[in-house]
């Protein structure tokens, strides 16, 4: 790993300055469980990292059904998924950061970090994107918030400009049933061939696919034909065809493309099933 | 290279070092303290070699930067046995044979440890849950399972 100076501001407005400062030359780290072993590898090689752990009031997991969940920069994958108003309103999520990596890994990954690494497969993020969760931002010239949908641009690239961070995730409140899933060659510790979330509001459908696109998608075509619906078996073999003609998949060491459409068609099959 | 003055507790021993940036929790440990129980074996993450328990949970030293040490209580594989008489955990794992070259078993044994303190009696899913992040090439996992099955039974870490 290459040398760098480890710097632990104790305020929100010290690490946005330090950020802006450096720019960047300068990481922001959590848990680290994506950057460690991305500079130990010398994939990522930055002259300061900017630990946010001693920051008070970062950690908090709050929820109402007037204010939604928020979820703090700081809060683990292990202290989400045992939440008990995450595992009660929003089990998709709770499942999701469940499923990610192992304990160890999940006592200090956050949630944060999974959307911010950006990542086609971060786990997370389809909950996320179904909930249409909002990302909190703090920069130099103040708060601002921005869509998941957004905030997410590319392999690795999301909408932060110079000097900003993310303070937190708001998830808003809506009654929903549905299903996180995750396909990948081991049952634990893997990464995700594909994972989804298929959500039901109502007669609204909300679908997000991850590790099928340089970013995680929302499929709107195949939301917009479910819309008002009543679940037949006719309408979800159309959904099922229709689902996997709005993904773009590569074939990598984990499988092939044509396996990855298949099983983005399987997850829309299955879940609707089960909800219809 | 810039070093950083760190304070924290291994094993509840007081201990203060200069660090640099770029080194882990893991080569401090088995480097600067000689506690090599600790194993590395892919400094990634992955295969839980290196598990100890830092400030209550059990994490992956590999991932822990040494300028964070500060402050942190660590608890590794050499704190489980009291002076020369080693823990029912370890023993039990001895009495399953839950070992063959034992690179993993430190590991293996932190991983435990934190998941019976946690929840005394597991049942087997929630025991293979919480180990899957401890990687084993030799045993099969089978006797490590009944090992810590075995120890949970005799209500050790009843609360
Ligand atoms: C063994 C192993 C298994 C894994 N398995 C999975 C898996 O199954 N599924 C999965 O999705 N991921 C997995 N991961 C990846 C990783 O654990 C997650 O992406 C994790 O959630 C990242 O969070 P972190 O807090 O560790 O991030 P860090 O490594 O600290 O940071 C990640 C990125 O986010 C930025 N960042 C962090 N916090 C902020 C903030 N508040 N504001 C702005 N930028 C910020 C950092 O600068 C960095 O770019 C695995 C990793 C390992 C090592
Ligand atoms: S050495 Fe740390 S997980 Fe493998
Ligand atoms: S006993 Fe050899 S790796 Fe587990």
């Amino acid at each position: 790993m290459k040398d760098f100076q480890y710097l632990l501001p104790q305020t929100l407005e010290e690490a946005v300055r330090l950020k802006e400062e450096y720019d960047k030359a300068a990481v922001f780290m959590a848990g680290a469980t994506d950057i460690v072993v991305r500079m130990r590898d010398y994939l990522l090689t930055p002259e300061y990292v900017i630990d946010l752990k001693k920051i008070p009031g970062l950690d908090g997991i709050t929820f109402s059904k007037e204010e939604g969940l928020h979820i703090g920069c700081l809060a683990t994958m292990n202290e989400i998924a045992g939440n008990e108003d995450v595992r009660k309103y929003y089990p998709t999520l709770a499942a999701a950061a469940e499923s990610v990596g192992s304990r160890q890994v999940r006592n200090r990954a956050t949630c944060v970090g999974n959307i911010v690494n950006a990542s086609p497969l971060a786990d997370t993020a389809t909950p996320l994107y179904c909930y249409d969760a909002v990302l909190e931002i703090l920069g130099p010239n103040g708060k601002r918030e921005i869509p998941i949908t957004e905030f997410i641009l590319f392999v690795r690239k999301v909408a932060l400009e110079r000097g900003e961070l993310v303070t937190g995730i708001r998830v808003p409140y809506r009654e929903a049933e549905g299903e996180f899933r995750k396909i990948a060659r081991r049952d634990q510790v893997d990464l995700s061939t594909v994972c989804g979330t298929v959500l039901k509001f109502g007669d609204e459908y909300h679908i997000a696919m991850g590790s099928v696109a340089p970013t995680p998608l929302r499929l709107k075509k195949t939301e917009e034909l479910l819309a008002g619906k009543k679940l037949t078996k006719e309408l979800i073999d159309e959904a099922a065809e229709l689902a996997p003609t709005e993904v773009n998949p590569i074939d990598d060491v984990r499988a092939s493309k044509q396996y990855r459409l298949d099983m983005v068609s399987y997850i829309v099959r299955d879940v609707l099933t089960k909800l219809a | 290279m810039k070093e950083y003055l760190v304070k924290f507790f291994v094993n509840d021993e007081p201990i203060e070092l200069r660090v640099p940036a770029n080194r882990t929790l893991l080569s401090v440990l088995r480097e600067d303290l000689a506690l090599t129980g600790t194993k590395e074996g892919c400094g990634a993450g992955e295969c839980g070699a290196c598990t100890v328990i830092v400030d209550g949970k059990a994490v992956n030293a590999c991932l822990i930067l040494a300028p964070e040490l500060d402050g942190m209580h660590i608890e590794t594989v050499e704190g489980l046995a009291k002076g020369s008489q080693i823990s029912p955990l370890q023993e039990s794992f001895i009495e399953h044979m839950a070992l063959q070259c034992g690179f993993c078993t430190p590991g293996m044994l932190m991983s435990a440890e934190s998941l019976l303190r946690d929840n005394p009696h597991p049942t087997r899913d929630e025991i293979k849950k919480a180990m899957s992040g401890n990687l084993c090439r030799c045993t099969g996992y089978k006797k490590i399972v009944e090992a810590i099955e075995a120890v949970a039974e005799k209500g050790v870490y009843d609360k």
